[in-house]
Order: structure tokens, then sequence, then C-alpha cells
């Protein structure tokens, strides 16, 4: 092929020209740009951000780990305000900013309802949405206690740590995997998922406030409010309200006589492997 | 002449939306349509952030191409001058973004790399030059093509939000679902066909 | 530099990925414009898989030869700069060789730059090992796209048209379900093709890529 210059030009040194050119504008406008309007970052916040779970869970309040860790160095949020890292993160916060931090207390959350499907009894058969929000929206959910666990699992979907089970149809918690972001407790329809601190490990496993004949009718393991537990207490921690026995967790010294005195075993220690079924004659 | 421009302006917006829909009808932007649509909020913001890099780099591509290409007879480079203005486009809108409106980058600007290879907005420009549109029309179209891209991704992750309550069988879950889900809603806007004459 | 040293795949395990376990229209769901808009016919669906295959090789081919010269942060233009020269060089050999599917093709050939499973390929791979892997990485993929493109396809003109390939079977003993080459059929011949593949694979569910394809999570 012989090519004139003209052709040459025209065929190679043209479009590179073009595209070069437009490159290079462009690449030019770039870096110029990225220096113009560079944000400055507080290289706190990025170390901040570096200790953090990184979950993104809320559970502090700010919309993720980044929003928290600009609140903690501006000096809106606590430093151990992340319940989900607990000490340790609030402690290596502290040590990001070089300030000091006072002990917090660990909170654990827990499902209040032992209605297995084994010991409960069913109002209709439910053929709809799997889920706990819609089904309870549908006269109170198919259980016979309204107020009972439906075991459709929207706690275990929102969980990010996979700290929750629905076990026998109620919902159950794993208290090793949980970091109390409080996400289970937000999206129970029926509010059954509580606060407790660790450690306390007796609950009464039941919120019906229903009359105890109407209770035993739907649930062999609600609390009849026979109020045993609050005559056996040693430390006076059981108070009675509205048919329904309660466990103060800060007068609670874990000795069991709770457990041993209820008679529809309501009362649970979380810690025991199996719950023991006493015979209910 | 005045009004004959607006019914111009109005036949190719609603050609855009509804007749040849970019994602429903003509399969453009369909990663985004299946990968962001779990979520209404997450759609919207993609389908808002599209729109936005469609019509400006429509824009620039019509510029450009008029401007330096076609006068030299260079045709033949409209696809790599286009995917560099898309590229540069995108970083240049990431870095205003973030230092001018704080609060629109935290909402939207997890979307704009995932802007750079999306089919749509590459297809628009190419959709134009292959119609010859003139500049209004080109950033009519564009408009369009983007406000349809943003429809369809809201209705479709409504759709998708209400199917993910249901119990569906495991080889099923998740894309094939809103695969089947994706045809039906396709096949409604098939009934926009033919809806102008021309 | 974005060259680092890991141990490279061998051929048959990078020939198996790219073919059925990591398939990247019906495993990664990367790709998916072009597999729903040119399936209307066999022939289309091979032309395009082919086109984009070629293009594939040739770009994962050239981006690992440049891999120790193409800076970290401006990785992603570069990629698709390269990506784009091979899709033009592609456009107008088809454009001479084979008008009708060119014509047949129209603007999916230029976005075969758009197509999710170069730049993925390209970051994944290209960018970590030698070129000639790479290659045989491309054509693997390529080759899985093809085939994933040729079922759709099959499954499409079969209902859609009673042919195959041109070759005429059932247009003449039933009226075709015409839905099936228009704009729905695409979706439902998708949906039905990777539930087929998800049977197939022991019910391993597709996850899809391409929507979460950025930079920072393309690289693992």
């Amino acid at each position: 092929m012989n090519l004139s210059a003209a052709e040459i030009y025209q065929a190679i040194v043209v479009p590179t020209l073009i595209v070069g050119g437009v490159g290079l504008a462009f690449g030019l406008l770039l870096a110029w740009s990225s220096l113009a309007f560079a944000v400055k970052v507080d290289q706190r916040i990025l170390q901040v951000k570096a200790v953090l779970p990184g979950v993104n869970c809320g559970a502090c309040g700010q919309s993720g780990c980044e929003s928290f860790a600009e609140a903690v160095v501006a000096g809106s949020a606590k430093i151990n305000g992340c319940p989900v890292g607990g000490e340790g993160v609030a402690r290596k916060v502290a040590q990001v900013l070089g300030q000091e931090i006072t002990n917090t207390a660990s909170f654990v959350a827990r499902v209040a309802c032992g209605g297995l499907a084994g010991c409960t009894r069913q109002k209709f058969t439910y053929e709809g949405i799997k889920s706990c929000t819609a089904a309870s929206g549908l006269h109170n959910g198919p259980k016979a206690c309204s107020f009972g666990c439906l075991g459709f699992g929207d706690c275990v979907a929102v969980c990010p740590f996979n700290a929750i089970v629905i076990v026998d149809g109620v919902a159950k918690i794993y208290e090793d995997n949980c970091k109390s972001c409080e996400k289970c407790v937000a999206v129970c329809p029926k509010k059954l998922i509580g606060m407790v601190p660790r450690g306390k490990n007796h609950l009464v496993n039941c919120r019906s406030t229903q009359k105890g004949p109407v209770v035993k009718r739907n649930c062999d393991t609600g609390c009849i409010g026979c109020t045993k537990c609050v005559k056996v207490c040693p430390a006076s921690a059981i108070s009675f309200a509205n048919n329904l026995a309660k466990i103060d967790p800060l007068l609670c010294t874990n000795c069991g006589e709770c457990v041993r005195a209820c008679p529809t075993n309501t009362i649970v220690d979380v810690t025991a492997p199996v719950v023991l079924r006493k015979s209910l004659a | 002449m005045m009004a004959n421009i607006v019914q111009q302006i109005v036949i190719t917006l609603l050609t855009a939306i509804l007749v040849e829909n970019l994602v429903l009808s003509k399969f453009l932007g369909m990663c985004p349509f299946l990968g962001v649509t779990q979520k209404t909020s997450t759609a919207a913001g993609m389908g808002l952030a599209v729109t936005f890099v469609v019509v400006v780099t429509a824009g620039l591509a019509w510029i450009l191409n008029y401007t330096l290409l076609v006068p030299n007879h260079m045709e033949y480079l409209q696809t790599m001058t286009y995917i560099l203005i898309i590229a540069a486009l995108v970083q240049f809108v990431e870095t205003v973004v973030r230092k001018f409106i704080p609060p629109l980058y935290k909402a939207l600007g997890i979307y704009l790399p995932l802007i750079t290879t999306n089919c749509a907005v590459l297809g628009v420009p190419l959709l134009n030059t292959a119609k010859n549109y003139d500049l209004l029309m080109s950033l009519v179209y564009s408009f369009g093509a983007g406000a349809g891209f943003t429809l369809a991704l809201i209705l479709f992750s409504g759709v998708r939000e209400r199917m993910d309550k249901a119990d569906i069988p495991a080889t099923l879950r998740g894309i094939p679902s809103a695969l089947f889900a994706a045809t039906l809603v396709s096949m409604s806007f098939f009934g926009f066909q033919g809806l102008f004459a021309s | 530099m974005s060259f680092q040293p890991f141990d490279t795949p061998k051929a048959w395990d990078i020939a198996v990925a790219g073919l059925i376990k990591e398939n990247p229209t019906l495993k990664m769901i990367l790709g998916c414009c072009p597999t729903l808009a040119v399936t209307t016919a066999v022939g289309n669906g091979l032309g395009m898989g082919l086109a984009t295959t070629a293009v594939l090789m040739c770009s994962n081919m050239a981006i690992s030869l440049l891999r120790g010269v193409i800076p970290e942060k401006v990785r992603i233009p570069s990629y698709i700069i390269i990506i784009a020269g091979f899709v033009t060089v592609v456009m107008y050999v088809l454009k001479a060789w084979l008008p009708e599917l060119d014509k047949a093709l129209g603007i999916y050939i230029p976005l075969i730059v758009a197509n999710c499973i170069l730049l993925a390929r390209a970051e994944m791979f290209a960018a970590k090992y030698k070129p000639f892997p790479s290659l045989l990485d491309g054509l693997f993929m390529g080759l899985g796209f093809t085939l994933a493109l040729f079922t759709i396809s099959t499954v499409r003109e079969i209902l859609g048209s009673g042919t195959w390939f041109g070759l005429v079977l059932t247009k003449n003993l039933w009226a075709p379900a015409v839905l099936m080459i228009l704009p729905p059929g695409g979706f439902l011949a998708f949906g039905l093709v990777i539930t087929g593949m998800n049977k197939l694979t022991n019910g391993k569910i597709a996850t899809p890529m391409c929507a979460t394809c950025s930079p920072e999570r393309c690289a693992p």
C-alpha cells in the first residue's frame, strides 16, 4: 500500500491527537477538580472509623459507622455510644481521641415468650405472608394467646449478628452472639423483646396480661397469676401487676427460687440447656 | 413553528418514557434493574443519578461529536470519545457533589461509580447519534430516557419488595423470580406500543 | 502497581470456571443487556457471543501485558479505554465482513464496551495474572457467555418463530408464541434458563454481581 503523507496524517495522526487531546483535557480537568474541590477530612474520623465494627447497624443512633465516627470526633456522641463494639471498641475510640472512659454496663436482648408449638393452641390456620408484622395484623395473629411470639422470624431477618433462631415456633436469642443493637426490639410487632443487663439469667417467659384461666386455656406455660414467685423471692425482686409477674433485674440475685416455685414453668433460667417440664397434674 | 417544536418535544418525551422504555423495551441498564431494586429507596437513588448523568453526557457527547468528529470524518471514534466523556464526567460529578452537596453525596454517592459501565448511559448518546437528533431533541430524549429508567426501576422495586415476603422455592429465589416479575412488568409496558401513529 | 504474584490457575480450572462454575451470565449475572436484547435468533446470539469473546480475549491480553504499568488510581478508566479500542475494531470488522449481523445487532455492538463481563474479568483476572492465562480466561469466559446466549436464543427462537438458526422447524405446523421474541419473552427465557442452570448445579443460587460491581467490590 502506498500511502501519501497526507493520508497517513489523516488516518493516524489526527485521530490520535483527537482522542489523546480529549483524554488529556479531561485528565487535567479531573486533576484540577480533585485538588480544588478537595474535602478536608479530619484524620481522627478515619482512625475512629477504623476501630468501629463496621456493621452500620444504627444502634448508636447515627446513620452508620462513618456518621458515628464524625459525631464522636465532633463531640456530639458518647465515646461508649457503640453498644455493638462494647467496652473493647469504647476503649480503642478513647485511645484515638486521647480521652478517658467510664465503665459501661452490657445489655442483651431477650424474648419473653415460652409458648412453644407443643404447648400452645391456635386460633386459626394462617396462610398469608410469612411475616410476624403481617400475621399480627390479622386478628392479632394465629396463636390463641394474642401476646405470644408468632415465630415467622422478622427478628431473625433483621439481626445482623445471626443471634436469633426460631425454635419450636418461638424466637430464641443466643446471648453470646447478641451485640445489643436493639434492631429486634424495634421490629417485633408484639413488643416481646426487651433489653436486660447481661448476667441476670432469670426471666418471666410471658407477657400475657389476661386472667389465669384464659391463659391456661391458650398456653401451658403462661403466667397464671398464682404469685408464688412473688412470695418466695428472698430479694423481693418480683412484682405483680395486670395478672403478670415481672422480675426486676437490678434486684435479682440469680438464686433460682422462683424457677423452682413456678407451677407452670413460666419462669426460666436462660442458661439452663433444657426447660425441665414438671408434670402439670 | 413553536407549536410544532412543543409537539415534537412531547412526542419524544413520551416515546422515551413509555413506548421505548430504556429498560423494559431496549434492555439497557439491566444490571442495576436486577441489582439495586430490592429496596425502593436505592432504586430511586440510582434512577435519579442515572438521569442526571445521562442528560449531561448526552449534551457533551453531541457537542463533541458535531464539532470534532463529524467535520473530520472520524465517526469511528464515537464509542471511544463517548466512554471517555462518561468516565470523566462521573468522576467529576462525584468530586463536585462531595464538596458542595454532602447530603446528596451520602445518598447517591455509592451509585456514581456503578454508572460508568451502565449500558444505558453509553446507549443514550449512541441512540441520539443513530436517530440524528439535534441538540435540543438529544437533551429531551435523554431526559425522557432517564425518567423512563427511573420509573421502571421504582415500579419494579415495589413489585420485588412485595415478592420478597412470599414463599418462593429455593431454585427460583432471587434472580429467576425477579425475571419472571420483570416479564409481567415488561408486558404491561408493551401496551404502549403504537401509541404514536408515526 | 497493580501486579501481584498469585498462584496462576490451571488451564482446565479456567475452562471449567468460565463455561460452567462461574458462567458470567448464568451464575454471576453479568452482561444481561445483550443477553436479553440480541437473543431473538440463534444466529444473532452466536454472533454477539463470538464478537464479545474476541474483544474479551484481546482486552484481557492487553491489560495483562500492561498490568505493571497502569497506576492503581486510574485503572478503571484505562481498562475502559483499552476495551473501547478493541470494540471499535471489532465493530468495523463486522461492518465490513458480516453486514447482516451488524444490522441485526445494531447499537448493541458498541455497547459491548459497557458489558460488565469485560471490566469484571479485567479487574479480577487480567490485572493479576500473566498474559497467556488471561487470554485463556478471556476465551473461556467469552465461550461461557456465548453458550448462555446460544441456549437462551434457542429457547426464544424455537418458541417464538418456530425456526432454529433459520431452519424452519414448527413454523408451518402451529402459530409460534410471538411473545417470546418480544421483550417480555426475553425476561421469561432468561429466567427459565437460570432456573434450569440452578437446578442442574444442585440449586446453587445465582448471586448478581453486576449491581455491586464497584471497583472496590470487583477486586476480592
